[in-house]
């Protein structure tokens, strides 16, 4: 049976605890600050992170020395993988950062003035929607060169359209709103109506939307980075890491499962603490 | 009245919030085929009164208590068996029959879903034939036809939706229907209707309604008792007759007094000095004292205790037995006469569009230097596409609009902002949230070249204090930001203030106030009002001249005595009919 559609029975409070709260804020805060942490100080705390000893080869967690292990090349796991930090996140910082700015920049303009400027970018993020990613990576490696920023670059071109889209949409729910009607009547500047009185109503949208971005990017570069598109062979990183810790699976599975592991419990942070964000902005803004 | 006619009986409800005790204990009793009316402003607990008895509250709150349905009776604090109540023993219907039906299934299915939920639960098995003509019946009950079940919620009027909404509410058979503002979305003239409807399936069933509203209007022909709550706790309740006309809380006096009549004009319009605390700043004793003329030191510091004064009423007041001085309301005369040989604003022919349809067929108007001119309508009427065109916010697709002589351009795009300015209907989201009282109003005094310091003076004209200026939107209330909205559309000293519905989401104590307020600055200021509304009260008591709109097109003008008191269109004379309150109670109906 179909749920009952008249709200007298269908109306059910739907549980919000625990979300949007302040333990959440802290952790998956404290989770994102660490692993920013370690990008920046990676350099740091593992200078020797790729030092080879082909001799030693790859020895299984809890060798002396190498608590996590070896790579094939010698490597150290541990060291390997605080140094591939910094790759992992800056490129995927950029690209959240990057997409954020023409998504608000262009999806502000579109949806705020329209017309043909909103119909050309409209089919520009439309065209760029429907290429598949990995395909395009390829090509732009096979003719820039396959270089890490060159990769970072191309993907906050393809992050773009789908925040321009949104802040579009959001734009144009603001937009229709009294209090922008009413400063369109006191015949502000446009430049004004928009940055001044519709952005701060969509950041929170924004900021979520960038944070979930992030936690895509680092995916997405570090599959990069698998199929041998972005960071160049033998740099620290964990896509790369990835990669070449899988044909050591049985002999050291700390080389492979390790860089794993740091993805997700990165990714996840940050998409939770997107939904914090979310959450808490949504909480305001009935209290409003 | 014996108590086995008692279908609902709540003792003690009472609702508790994170930050304290929001509704302070509050008995409730419904007998069968009566009407409890709950009644008070925004702020007062009358909703989540009815959410209590409904077990729909928010999760963060919580409700204590006991309820009674007939034999069953439950204690709120436990777990109560919603599922097997909702439907059968109650049911709830709510204000806006715009959002409460589901826009993507047909409206006979939203009623059969009801009624299988509830034969489901009773252990019958209903034929998809038998379920068929339960539809049919209750539709019939509602005064729609059978082939409605095939339409969806879109395909039909305001009226129609609300009955429909009604006939899903009653299809599991409840003993008590609790309507919460269930005809306050509505033009008048719809109004009426589903209140005939709900009279009519109160009488046939004998069900019991418990009816939210802040329209004593509306509760004056319908309710058999009233409750009136304020700031969470009951200040006065008894029956209809009672309680409506002799009032003995000077509160339910002064919001019965608050009312705007629809046959006379006052001399001045008595709202109720500042608005209702909120749950965590309630004062102490009497929560009503700070904005009662009879409070005395006793009153601010001890909490009254509901006492039984005569012919039935219960009361908390301390001044009970004090009778209250029935000030006689001064009619004033005639309305001032306005001289009128040049309309400062002057439309012509004015045609609108949205999308194909033509909305406005050639509309002309006229608004004199000082004056206040209401446009009234039902909705669909184009009274708003007309208040957008002249603001400049819709371009007219024909027409000619001249302020001062001068062509005012289509386009806001070419406009001077000190030719007109707007306050808009709902006072929530007529301020960005983001700003603070003197950021908005600096921007708008900016535009004339007016200096920031006005920005006190402004938020004084307009009766706010000037400390205000540091205040975001989210502290204010609705009044208080309408207020901010009249100051801010005030700033740049324009010709033309347009009101399009400003008032219409306030409640009546506070809209008094702002009419008032309005009243007060077109005098200061001589700024002439186009006023847009479709509450024809508020027209008599603020308007000079009245302009009927009917589906796109002035059917009647005047001055409003002339049309109010001898319309001489039938659709006015129609409309004046059902905005006429039904002076009658209840009992003396039958």
């Amino acid at each position: 049976m179909t749920a009952p559609s008249t709200t007298v029975i269908a109306l059910r409070p739907a549980p919000r605890a625990g979300r949007g709260g302040l333990p959440g804020l802290i952790l998956t805060g404290g989770v994102l600050a660490a692993a920013l942490l370690l990008a920046v100080l990676g350099p740091v705390l593992a200078p020797d992170a790729l030092e080879q000893d082909i001799l030693l080869g790859v020895t299984p967690p809890g060798t002396p020395g190498h608590p996590w292990g070896t790579d094939e090349l010698g490597r150290d796991v541990l060291q390997l993988l605080i140094a591939g930090s910094g790759s992992a996140l800056a490129g995927p910082v950029v690209i959240a950062l990057g997409s954020m700015l023409l998504g608000v920049l262009l999806g502000t303009i579109t949806g705020y003035v329209q017309g043909w400027l909103d119909f050309t970018i409209g089919r520009i993020t439309d065209l760029l929607l429907a290429l598949p990613v990995v395909v395009v990576a390829i090509v732009v490696a096979g003719v820039f060169g396959s270089g890490y920023w060159v990769t970072v670059a191309m993907l906050v071109v393809l992050f773009a359209p789908s925040d321009i889209r949104l802040v579009r949409s959001a734009v144009i729910e603001q937009s229709a709103r009294p209090y922008i009607e009413s400063a369109r009547m006191l015949r502000l500047s446009p430049w004004r109506i928009m940055f001044r009185h519709i952005v701060p109503n969509v950041t929170p949208i924004i900021v979520t939307n960038a944070l979930v971005n992030f936690a895509i990017a680092i995916v997405a570069l570090s599959s990069l980075s698998f199929l041998g598109v972005g960071v160049s062979p033998g740099s620290a990183d964990w896509g790369r890491q990835l990669d070449d810790g899988r044909a050591l699976l049985l002999s050291n599975p700390a080389a492979s499962i390790a860089p794993a592991i740091a993805i997700v419990v990165v990714a996840c942070a940050a998409n939770l603490l997107g939904d914090v964000i979310a959450a808490r902005a949504e909480r305001k803004g009935s209290a409003e | 009245m014996n108590d086995t006619s008692i279908v609902l009986e709540a003792r003690a409800l009472s609702v508790r919030g994170p930050r304290g005790v929001i509704v302070e204990p509050v008995d409730v009793r419904v007998h069968a085929g009566q009407t409890l009316a709950v009644v008070g402003e925004s702020g007062s607990g009358k909703s989540l009164t009815a959410r209590a008895l409904t077990g729909l509250l928010d999760p963060a709150l919580e409700a204590t208590g006991v309820v009674r349905w007939g034999e069953r009776e439950f204690d709120l604090s436990s777990n109560v068996p919603w599922p097997s109540l909702r439907g059968s023993a109650i049911s709830l219907l709510l204000q806006d029959p715009f959002t409460s039906l589901s826009p993507v299934h047909r409206c006979g299915v939203q009623i059969a879903d009801t009624v299988r939920a509830v034969a489901k639960r009773t252990g019958r098995r209903l034929s998809s034939r038998e379920v068929q003509s339960i539809v049919t019946d209750r539709l019939r009950e509602v005064g729609l036809d059978a082939s409605v079940a095939g339409r969806y919620p879109h395909e039909l009027s305001g009226g129609m939706r609300q009955r429909v909404a009604i006939a899903a509410a009653i299809a599991g058979d409840p003993d008590v229907l609790i309507a919460d503002e269930p005809t306050t979305a509505l033009d008048a003239s719809t109004q009426g209707e589903v209140l005939e409807v709900l009279a009519a399936l109160q009488r046939e069933r004998g069900l019991g309604i418990v009816l939210i509203s802040h329209d004593l209007g509306v509760v004056r022909g319908c309710a058999d008792d009233i409750v009136v709550l304020y700031a969470g706790a009951v200040a006065e309740r008894g029956p209809a007759r009672v309680v409506l006309d002799a009032p003995v809380h000077p509160y339910t006096a002064r919001l019965l007094a608050a009312e705007p009549p629809l046959d006379h004009r006052l001399e001045r319009l008595e709202g109720i000095p500042g608005s209702v605390p909120s749950p965590g700043q309630r004062p102490e004793g009497c929560a009503f004292a700070p904005r009662c003329a009879l409070a005395t030191e006793l009153c601010r510091t001890d909490v009254p205790q509901l006492s039984a004064v005569s012919r039935g009423g219960v009361v908390a007041c301390h001044h009970s037995s004090t009778p209250l001085v029935s000030e006689e309301r001064d009619r004033a005369g005639t309305a001032r006469t306005v001289s009128f040989d040049d309309a400062l604003l002057q439309v012509r022919g004015l045609r609108a569009h949205h999308g194909a349809t033509e909305i406005l067929h050639g509309v002309d108007l006229a608004v004199g230097p000082g004056e206040i001119v209401g446009v009234v309508g039902e909705s669909g009427s184009g009274k708003t596409t007309l208040a957008r065109c002249v603001a400049g916010l819709h371009v007219p697709s024909d027409g000619e609009l001249t302020l001062g002589g001068v062509a005012l351009p289509r386009r806001l795009g070419d406009r001077d902002p000190r030719d007109v300015q707007m306050v808009f209907q709902d006072p929530y989201s007529a301020l960005n949230p983001r700003l603070t009282v003197g950021e908005a109003l600096r921007e708008a005094l900016a535009v004339s070249g007016r200096p920031a310091s006005d920005a006190a003076a402004l938020l004084e004209s307009v009766g706010l204090p000037s400390k205000y200026v540091g205040r975001r939107p989210r502290d204010l209330s609705g009044g208080e930001r309408q207020r901010v909205a009249i100051a801010r559309a005030l700033a740049p000293r324009p010709r033309l203030l347009i009101c399009d519905e400003s008032v219409s989401a306030l409640d009546v104590s506070v809209q008094a106030q702002i009419l008032a307020l309005l009243l007060r600055l077109r005098d200061e200021l001589g700024t002439p009002v186009l006023f847009i509304t479709h509450d024809l009260a508020v027209v008599r008591q603020v308007c000079d001249r009245v302009v009927v709109l009917r589906q796109g097109a002035v059917v009647e003008t005047g001055p409003v005595e002339q049309v109010f008191d001898e319309p001489q269109h039938p659709y006015s004379a129609s409309l004046l009919a059902a905005s006429e309150p039904s002076l009658e109670l209840k009992g003396s109906r039958a």
